[in-house]
């Protein structure tokens, strides 16, 4: 343990530099999807105008509407400009899954077994979450 | 030079917010529920949304809460999306900040893996069941709840004390377990604070209750994060802060993959919201200095009183 002085840990500083860059490229990828997205620059599987009609209704109502992207099902459609743009949004929440996979790494080498114990945990939680085992579909 | 401009973003900033207030009782917001008029091209929403969550940005810095907060209610109120969609997008709002400031605040010691990782675990589980039961209940009781819960907020703003060095006698036994301490230097004092926490176990059934209201209601939640470090567990305040961006990133993670899965994140929404939200804390941090948070924080008060209200009213079907 090296708690006990005024500058963080090692796990600590994994953690830091592995969010700055996954962040980092997340904020790029979300805008470059987003800009593909709004200017048609690859096919859409639901076009702009009419997702915008329809924003008024509740994503149950929506998603009865048109093929909208629930759950993992989209995958096959990515190079749809409005999937595309999901995606980039999906890889967002997928950054602090890759943050704790490499701090449980962390933990695992240097034999702190609480630790590493939690960080896998709360790996397993959001990747359950991620899974959509629950809350995929209606 | 520098002050003038800061005055004049001020002023700007201050210029909006009475057009804020007129607008979230305006029968134009109050129609958000119906279908809106089609007339309105989509790009002007997307730029419109852009633009306002920019300033929204700027504001919840100066006024030191957190952008989900404050987006959600007015965001709902102002514009003609469902509350489904910008509780979803208020969820990525709040995660794109915490991820893009987890780093320097874990870099200077001021976030604490430790405390942040033993509290997320329990804080996102409960996370996903608010989300799953957000998304699952008739939007006038998210409304009503929500709008409860915002002037439940804006009250705790008001009246919650702070404390910067909280006392804390002696760790409690579970904290000494999970190894929750710390040191961290202050600059203000130009030495190093020694610090550890007490009450854990009460700690972690707080962070159950806020990790539900989160996910439910895509607020994000450092309104609630911040007071259960400082003035519940005996964390520094910057400790205190610092930790809850950095639990604000797991928490909001696990209910933005509900919202996700449900199809209730449009990009469209998201991202304007998540790129003008992030931009606007960037100048909002550069005019942190320069202008009277104090008054600013009266305002956003008001502002998310009006937004209570106003959902309150909508739960109610008035």
């Amino acid at each position: 343990m090296n708690d006990n002085h005024a500058h963080p840990n090692n796990a600590q500083l994994v953690y830091a530099f592995v969010l700055h860059w996954v962040s980092t490229l997340g904020i790029f990828i979300v805008v470059a999807g987003f800009a593909v997205y709004v200017f048609e620059l690859l096919p859409q599987s639901v076009a702009i105008d009419a997702v915008a009609k329809s924003w008024h209704l509740s994503a149950a109502e929506l998603n009865q509407r048109y093929p909208l992207p629930t759950g993992w099902t989209w995958v096959s459609d990515i190079l749809n400009g409005d999937i595309l743009s999901f995606a980039s949004i999906v890889y967002l929440s997928a950054a602090t899954i890759l943050c704790l996979l490499a701090v449980a790494w962390v933990f695992l080498k240097e034999k702190n077994g609480i630790y590493t114990v939690i960080a896998l945990l709360q790996v397993l939680v959001l990747v359950f979450a991620a899974s959509g085992i629950i809350g995929s579909g209606h | 030079m520098q002050k003038r401009n800061g005055g004049r973003w001020f002023r700007l900033v201050m210029a909006m917010l009475p057009l804020l207030g007129l607008l979230i009782f305006s029968d134009a917001a109050f129609a958000a529920a119906e279908p809106p008029p089609v007339e309105v091209d989509w790009w002007i929403w997307v730029v419109a949304l852009f633009v306002f969550s920019f300033f929204l940005g700027i504001v919840a810095v100066v006024a030191g809460v957190g952008g989900g907060v404050l987006y959600v209610p007015i965001v709902s109120s102002l514009f003609p999306f469902h509350l489904d969609f910008v509780r979803g997008a208020g969820l990525m709002v709040a995660l794109a900040g915490a991820l893009s400031a987890g780093s320097p605040l874990l870099k200077k010691g001021l976030a604490n893996l430790k405390l942040a990782l033993s509290m997320a675990l329990i804080g996102s589980v409960s996370s996903i069941f608010g989300a799953l039961a957000g998304l699952a209940l008739p939007s006038h009781v998210i409304q009503l709840t929500l709008g409860l819960t915002i002037v439940f907020i804006a009250i705790i703003m008001l009246r919650a004390k702070k404390s910067e060095f909280p006392e804390v006698a002696a760790p409690d036994r579970l904290s000494q377990i999970l190894h929750i301490q710390g040191i961290y230097y202050e600059d203000s004092l130009k030495k190093d604070i020694d610090w550890k926490i007490h009450r854990t176990p009460v700690g972690l059934l707080l962070f159950v209750v806020i990790g539900f209201m989160a996910g439910m209601f895509g607020l994000g939640a450092g309104w609630a994060n911040v007071p259960v470090f400082n003035l519940v567990l005996g964390a520094p305040l910057k400790v205190s802060v610092a930790t809850s961006v950095f639990v604000l990133s797991i928490n909001d993670t696990a209910a933005a993959w509900v919202y996700l899965h449900k199809g209730a994140v449009l990009p469209l929404i998201a991202v304007p919201s998540i790129a003008g939200m992030m931009l606007g804390t960037k100048i909002g941090a550069r005019l942190l200095t320069r202008v009277k948070t104090k008054s600013v924080r009266v305002i956003v008060i008001t502002l998310l009183l009006l937004a209570g209200f106003r959902a309150i009213l909508k739960g109610f079907g008035i």
